[in-house]
């Protein structure tokens, strides 16, 4: 064959059967971001970081078990499905704040497409970007702003 | 065609032949034994090791003094554990370092000889096209792994001398101990392999097919980006597996509370695809490359 047909037409094909197999699958084999994977993952994260910031304050009466976090999510409000990656998750999370007291709380939540998550707690109920631990020293929040993975394929 | 031609003719004569019996070809160790010289006298080979030796602890040092970059995964942690850098600097050379790392000399190994006009010089030292193929591709993939340790040795390292080495925050809230940490960091880098090795057949598959070694190093690289860009979006969901750089992130896995490894195992099969086609493909295309045309 003539070998410039060859080096073009190679190529060609190699991209047009990656393409081809590329959309053949997108959008295939089930969502990766859900909601019921995004709540599982999200409440005890939160709790294990409010148990860290509980010791931080220098309140060691708080544990994951007392605090019973829930969380339950939603994407984009009620006319978008609750799926997939991008910004406007919100997932509101209700404990049992240090003094005892059932909160709720409305965190802002990030999806990755690689499964991980950003949220951001509110400051009225976990306190701001930095606490004074007992020792008067200023110490990063854990709760304020926290990264998160989850499994995919869970 | 002229693969036949010195494949069959055995020498009797000539440096190609080294210490082998005369009429002997030489074997694959020896095709090895001259591409890692050829390998150890370029001077980029040395610069990249001497650059994956030194960047990392450089970069740790930097990170230090500044702002935490909190949009990376375990940029916010940094000044808290040590851990959390090497975790970082994983994150960031997935982004590009790794796909450059791979092809700097893959995408250069065959090509090179296509610059210099030296095909012909090897392949008449009675080595089979095969040979050189297998010798060439061992040679990089040998080099890029000692790379990936070079690197993953000196981040970690750096990382735990510079910044400390307390508990590191996991993706479920949980603080993991040093004494866990350590194993699982070198278990994250460890997961680079896979799609390193992938990116590496891509590399080698375009140093043949372009006959150009800026193609070689610079196509896959800007695969990569197109990957990575591709990645982000939503709603590829399976083909967003099949993407090579998928699996420099399957390690979010190895940090929850609850272990995933699912990932993982798919981001090696994925890998295992993308380099057999592109190794089955570029030995075929060296095969049947007309030599004598130059």
């Amino acid at each position: 064959m003539n070998p410039i047909r060859t080096r073009v037409l190679g190529p060609t094909a190699a991209i047009l059967a990656v393409a081809a197999i590329f959309a053949a699958t997108a959008g295939r084999g089930g969502q990766d971001i859900t909601r019921p994977r995004l709540e599982h993952a999200i409440a005890p994260t939160f709790a294990n970081l409010y148990v860290q910031r509980a010791a931080i304050l220098g309140e060691h009466d708080v544990t994951v078990a007392s605090i019973g976090a829930s969380a339950t999510c939603d994407r984009g409000g009620p006319k978008v499905p609750d799926v997939g990656a991008g910004p406007n998750w919100i997932c509101m999370i209700t404990f049992t704040d240090d003094h005892g007291q059932r909160q709720e709380g409305k965190f802002e939540v990030q999806a990755h497409a690689d499964a991980t998550y950003v949220a951001g707690g509110p400051s009225k109920l976990v306190g701001l970007a930095t606490i004074t631990d007992t020792h008067h020293n200023d110490v990063t929040n854990p709760t304020f702003e926290f990264d998160g993975a989850f499994d995919p394929d869970s | 065609m002229t693969h036949t031609t010195t494949a069959t003719t055995p020498t009797t004569a000539g440096q190609a032949a080294g210490h082998h019996t005369a009429g002997r070809r030489p074997g694959t160790a020896t095709v090895l034994r001259w591409e890692t010289a050829k390998l150890a006298a370029q001077a980029r080979a040395r610069y990249l090791l001497l650059g994956c030796l030194i960047a990392p602890p450089v970069i740790v040092a930097v990170f230090t003094g500044q702002q935490p970059p909190s949009d990376t995964i375990y940029g916010r942690h940094i000044h808290a554990s040590g851990f959390a850098d090497a975790l970082l600097i994983l994150a960031f050379a997935h982004q590009w370092l790794f796909p450059l790392l791979a092809s700097l000399v893959a995408g250069d190994i065959f090509a090179n000889e296509d610059g210099h006009g030296t095909w012909k010089t090897i392949l008449t030292r009675s080595a089979s096209r095969g040979q050189v193929f297998a010798a060439k591709t061992l040679t990089a993939v040998a080099f890029n792994l000692v790379a990936l340790v070079v690197l993953a040795a000196s981040t970690i390292a750096g990382s735990l001398l510079i910044v400390g080495t307390r508990p590191l925050p996991g993706l479920s809230g949980q603080l993991i101990p040093a004494g866990t940490a350590l194993p699982l960091v070198a278990a994250a880098w460890a997961t680079a392999i896979p799609p390193l090795l992938g990116f590496t057949a891509l590399a080698l598959l375009l140093s043949v097919l372009s006959q150009n070694p800026t193609v070689g190093v610079a196509t896959p690289v800007v695969l990569g980006f197109v990957m990575q860009l591709l990645s982000t979006l939503g709603g590829l969901d399976l083909a967003r597996r099949l993407l090579l750089t998928t699996g420099f992130e399957a390690w979010h896995g190895l940090f929850t509370a609850t272990r995933f490894t699912g990932p993982i195992s798919q981001a090696g099969a994925v890998a295992a695809g993308w380099t057999a086609i592109c190794l089955v493909i570029g030995y075929l295309a060296l095969r049947r490359r007309d030599i004598t045309g130059g």
